[in-house]
C-alpha cells in the first residue's frame, strides 16, 4: 500500500514538473496553457493524497475551469503576436528570472530535505476520518473562525474585476461607452442599421473599425 | 486506502481506453485514399481559399466574459460550502452570505453598466 | 473481501459506462425519429439488413449501427497546418470528461447483503419482533442496524465521493478546455470562432449551473448525491422544493450541451459545424458522440438532483409504507433487494424519460441569437438564481423560528407530494402501456401538427408553390 502511494506520488510530481516545464519551453501559448493544464490537475492529485479533497475539486472547478479559461481567452485576444519572440529581446531579463526561480526551487528543496519532514510524515497521510477535508468540514472553519478574510476577499474579487473592466474597456467603440455616453453618440450620428441580426460572425472579429453607431 | 477516489481514477483510465480504443479502431479500419489532393486537406471555409493563417486577433468582449466569470465561479465556489453548514450558521450565517453576495452584485452592477456582457 | 469490491467496482463501472454508450446510441435514432414526428414526415429508415429475402428496417434503429460503421471506416484526416497533437487530444478529453462525470452518480439504494451472500438472505425481509418495519432505522441505505450481524453495505455507486457535486462542476468545466482546443487546434477560421463562441456560452452558464444548486444544497443539507437522493425519499422531490432551481439547472444544462436552443457554437448556417467542422472519421463520432453523452449524464444530474434519483413515492428501505403526517394508510414489508432492485429500474426510467424531454425540446424550438443568449444568462438566469438562494434563506429562517406546528404541516405537505408523483406516474404509465397496444393510425399522428390545423382551417393551398 505504501508502495502504490509512492507510485501515485512520484507520478503526480513529476507530470507537475513535466507540465509546469512545457509552460516556460513550450514555444506556442496554446501548448503552454495545456501544458498549466496539466499541472493543476497533477497538483490536484496531491491534494487528494493528502486527504484534502475538498481543496482538490476546488482546484480543479476554479483554476483548471476558469483560470485556464481566462488564460486562453486572453490569448485569443492576444493573437498570433502573443507567441514568444525568436530573437534575442530580454534575453538577460530571461535569465535572470529563470536562474531566480531555479535558485528557489533549490532551495525549497534543501529546506525540505534537512528538516527530514519526508520521513516525519510518511506519504500518503494515514487514513483520517472521512469528514476531514470535506465541504461540512471547509464550510464551518471557513464561516466560524474566517468570517473577516471571507468577507475580505468577496471585496477582493470585486475591485479586481472593476479594475480589470477599466482598462480592458479601453477604446473599443460602443460597446464600451455607458448608457449616457452611447445616448450622446446617437444624437450625433444616424440611426444604426439594425437590420439582420443573424450574422454576427463577423462583429465577433476584433476588426479596428468603429461600429456603427 | 479504500478510497473512493480509486474507483474514480480507474473510470478515468477506462473513460481514456475507450477514446484511444476508438481512435485506434479508426486508425486501423478507416479507408485509405489511393490520390491524395491538396484541395481535400484544406481547411473547409464554405469554399473560399483560406487566407493566411485561422489563428487571429478576437474582441476583448470574450475576454471581459471570462473576468466575469472567474468572480462568480469564486462565488459559487464559497456558496456551495455555505449551503451545505447553512443551518447550523443560522442567521448570522445568512447574514455574512449577504454581505459575500452584495458585494460581489456590485462587480456585476459595474459590468452590466459597463455594458461589458452586451453583445451587439 | 477486498476481491469482491474490486469486481463489485467493476461490474458498476460496466453498468454505468454500458448504460452511457447504449443510450448514447439509442438517442441518435430517437433525436431523428422525434424531428420526423415534429415535421410530420417519414423517420430515418433507409438503414436496412436484408434476411432471407426479408428487409428488416426496425423503424430506424439500424441507423445508429450504420453510423458507427461509417465512423470507423471513414477516411480520417486533418488539415495540414493543424497541431496534430492537440488535434487528436480534444475529442478524448471531451468524451473522457462526461464519462467521467458519471462516476458519482448513484443509481440505486445500499444494498445490505450478508457477506455478499446473495441466498438465503436474498428473500429476507427486515422486520422488528413483531413483524413490524424498522422505520427506525435512521438513513436509508445504511446498514447500520444490522452491522453487528455481518452485514455488509453495497453501495449502487462508482465513486461515493465526499465532495460530490463538486466533483460534477470540476468535470463538466473541463469539457470547455476541450471544445477549446478542438477548435484552436483545427486551423480554420470557422473553427476558432465556434470554439470561442463555445466556451464563452458554456463559461456564462456554468454559473447559473453553480448557484442554480447552492439552493437545493440548502435544502438537503449535503454535497453528497446519494444523501440528496436519500432527503427526497424521505421528504419530497426536488423539483417541489426548488422548482424554481430546477427550471434554472435544466436551462443551464441544455446550454452546456450546445444543443438547440442554445447550439450557436455549431449552428450551421453561420459557422458550417462549429468547433469540429475540421474532424472526420471517428474524432468527429467522438465529438458526435459526447454530445449524447452529455445529454445523458445532464439527465441523469437532474434525475439525481431534482426529480428522486432512484427514489419511487413510498417505497422505503424495508418496504412500502404508505404515510400521510402521522397516520398510516399502508404497510407492506418487501425483501429489501427487490425495493433497490426497482429504484434502480426507477432511475434509468427517469434518466430515458428525461433524455426524450431534452430531444423534444431541440426540435421544438428556435435557436438564440448570440447576444439573446448572452442576455439570458447573465441578465435573468444569474440574478434568478441569487434570488432563489436568498429566498430559500430567508424561508428556511421562518421555518426554523416558526416551531413545530409548521414543520408539521410541511410534513404533511411533504408526503402530499410523494402522493401526487405517485398518481402521476401511475397515469403515465398507463397511458404509455395502453398506447403501446392501441392502433396507431397515420391521421392520429397529424391531428396535433401544422397540417392537421391548417386541415380544420379549411384545408391547405392547392396551387403550386412558388420557388
Amino acid at each position: 500500500m505504501v508502495a502504490l502511494g509512492t507510485i501515485y506520488f512520484w507520478v503526480c510530481a513529476l507530470t507537475a514538473v513535466a507540465g509546469a516545464l512545457s509552460v516556460v519551453v513550450s514555444k506556442n501559448p496554446i501548448r503552454g496553457a495545456m501544458g498549466l493544464l496539466l499541472l493543476i490537475l497533477s497538483v490536484a492529485g496531491l491534494f487528494l493524497a493528502l486527504h484534502a479533497q475538498f481543496l482538490a475539486a476546488i482546484q480543479l472547478i476554479v483554476y483548471a475551469g476558469a483560470i485556464v479559461v481566462l488564460f486562453l481567452f486572453v490569448i485569443m485576444l492576444l493573437g498570433p503576436a502573443a507567441s514568444t519572440p525568436n530573437d534575442r529581446r530580454g534575453l538577460f531579463a530571461r535569465a535572470f528570472g529563470g536562474g531566480l526561480a531555479a535558485l528557489c526551487g533549490a532551495a525549497a528543496i534543501a529546506l525540505v530535505a534537512s528538516a527530514g519532514l519526508a520521513a516525519k510524515h510518511p506519504f500518503p497521510l494515514a487514513d483520517v476520518d472521512p469528514s476531514f477535508g470535506g465541504v461540512d468540514a471547509f464550510g464551518s472553519a471557513l464561516f466560524a473562525d474566517a468570517l473577516v478574510p471571507f468577507e475580505v476577499s468577496g471585496a477582493l474579487l470585486m475591485v479586481a474585476v472593476v479594475g480589470a473592466l477599466a482598462v480592458a474597456r479601453g477604446r473599443q467603440g460602443v460597446a464600451s461607452l455607458t448608457r449616457s455616453e452611447r445616448e450622446v453618440a446617437r444624437a450625433a450620428t444616424p440611426e444604426p442599421d439594425t437590420a439582420g441580426g443573424a450574422g454576427v460572425y463577423s462583429h465577433e472579429i476584433h476588426a479596428h473599425e468603429e461600429h456603427s453607431s | 486506502m479504500q478510497s473512493p477516489w480509486l474507483s474514480v481514477l480507474s473510470f478515468l483510465v477506462v473513460s481514456t481506453l475507450v477514446g484511444l480504443g476508438m481512435i485506434g479502431a479508426g486508425r486501423v479500419l478507416r479507408v485509405r485514399a489511393r490520390h491524395d489532393s491538396p484541395l481535400k486537406v484544406r481547411p473547409y471555409e464554405c469554399g473560399e481559399e483560406p487566407t493566411g493563417p485561422a489563428w487571429m486577433q478576437f474582441h476583448p468582449r470574450y475576454y471581459l466574459v471570462a473576468l466575469v466569470f472567474v468572480l462568480f465561479d469564486v462565488e459559487a465556489v464559497f456558496l456551495l460550502p455555505w449551503g451545505v453548514v447553512q443551518r447550523e450558521l443560522g442567521p448570522a450565517g445568512v447574514g455574512a452570505a449577504l454581505v459575500f453576495v452584495a458585494v460581489l452584485m456590485l462587480g456585476w452592477l459595474y459590468a452590466v453598466r459597463k455594458e461589458a456582457l452586451k453583445w451587439q | 473481501m477486498t476481491a469482491t469490491l474490486l469486481l463489485a467496482t467493476i461490474v458498476k463501472i460496466l453498468i454505468m459506462v454500458m448504460f452511457v454508450l447504449n443510450l448514447a446510441a439509442i438517442l441518435t435514432w430517437a433525436d431523428r425519429r422525434q424531428s420526423s414526428m415534429i415535421q410530420d414526415r417519414v423517420g430515418p429508415n433507409r438503414a436496412v439488413i436484408k434476411i432471407f429475402g426479408k428487409e428488416l428496417r426496425l423503424a430506424g434503429l439500424l441507423h445508429p449501427l450504420a453510423d458507427g460503421l461509417k465512423f470507423f471506416t471513414k477516411e480520417d484526416f486533418m488539415p495540414p497546418n493543424a497541431d496534430r497533437l492537440l488535434f487528436t487530444l480534444a475529442p478524448i478529453m471531451a468524451m473522457g470528461m462526461v464519462f467521467t462525470l458519471v462516476a458519482t452518480i448513484p443509481f440505486g439504494d445500499t444494498i445490505c447483503l450478508h457477506q455478499f451472500r446473495l441466498f438465503p438472505d436474498f428473500w429476507h425481509v427486515h422486520t422488528g419482533p413483531h413483524g413490524e418495519l424498522l422505520d427506525g432505522v435512521e438513513r436509508w441505505g445504511t446498514c447500520a442496524a444490522d452491522s453487528r450481524n455481518g452485514y455488509a453495505p453495497l453501495e449502487l455507486v462508482v465513486a461515493p465521493l465526499g465532495v460530490g457535486i463538486l466533483y460534477v462542476f470540476a468535470m463538466s468545466g473541463q469539457g470547455i478546455i476541450g471544445a477549446a482546443i478542438a477548435g484552436w487546434s483545427s486551423d480554420n477560421k470557422f473553427s476558432l470562432m465556434g470554439a470561442l463562441r463555445a466556451a464563452s456560452q458554456m463559461v456564462s452558464y456554468e454559473v447559473t449551473l453553480g448557484m442554480s444548486l447552492v439552493g437545493a444544497m440548502m435544502i438537503y443539507g449535503t454535497v453528497r448525491l446519494d444523501d440528496m437522493v436519500r432527503w427526497q425519499q424521505e421528504h419530497a422531490w426536488g423539483i417541489f422544493v426548488q422548482p424554481l432551481a430546477f427550471f434554472l439547472f435544466f436551462a443551464a444544462a441544455v446550454a452546456e450541451n450546445k444543443r438547440i436552443p442554445f447550439d450557436l457554437p455549431e449552428a450551421e448556417s453561420e459557422l458550417v459545424s462549429g468547433y469540429f467542422t475540421e474532424y472526420a472519421g471517428m474524432k468527429f463520432g467522438m465529438f458526435y458522440f459526447a454530445e449524447y453523452a452529455e445529454v445523458v449524464t445532464g439527465s441523469m444530474l437532474l434525475v439525481t438532483i431534482f426529480l428522486g434519483g432512484w427514489a419511487l413515492p413510498f417505497f422505503h428501505r424495508d418496504g412500502l409504507l404508505v404515510q400521510f403526517g402521522d397516520t398510516t394508510l399502508l404497510r407492506v414489508a418487501i425483501p429489501h433487494v427487490f425495493v433497490t432492485l426497482l429504484g434502480v429500474l426507477a432511475f434509468f426510467g427517469k434518466v430515458i424519460v428525461v433524455c426524450w424531454i431534452q430531444v423534444f425540446v431541440r426540435w421544438s424550438l428556435p435557436r438564440f441569437r448570440y447576444d439573446q443568449l448572452m442576455k439570458l444568462g447573465w441578465r435573468l438566469l444569474l440574478p434568478a438564481s441569487l434570488a432563489n438562494i436568498l429566498v430559500t434563506g430567508v424561508v428556511w429562517l421562518a421555518v426554523d423560528k416558526a416551531g413545530s406546528a409548521a414543520s408539521d404541516g410541511l410534513r404533511i405537505a411533504a408526503d402530499v407530494t410523494q402522493a401526487v408523483v405517485a398518481m402521476a406516474m401511475t397515469y403515465l404509465i398507463g397511458r404509455g402501456v395502453v398506447g403501446m397496444f392501441g392502433t396507431v393510425t397515420h391521421e392520429r399522428n397529424i391531428i396535433g401538427t401544422s397540417a392537421g390545423i391548417a386541415a380544420r382551417r379549411g384545408g391547405t393551398k392547392t396551387e403550386p408553390m412558388q420557388a
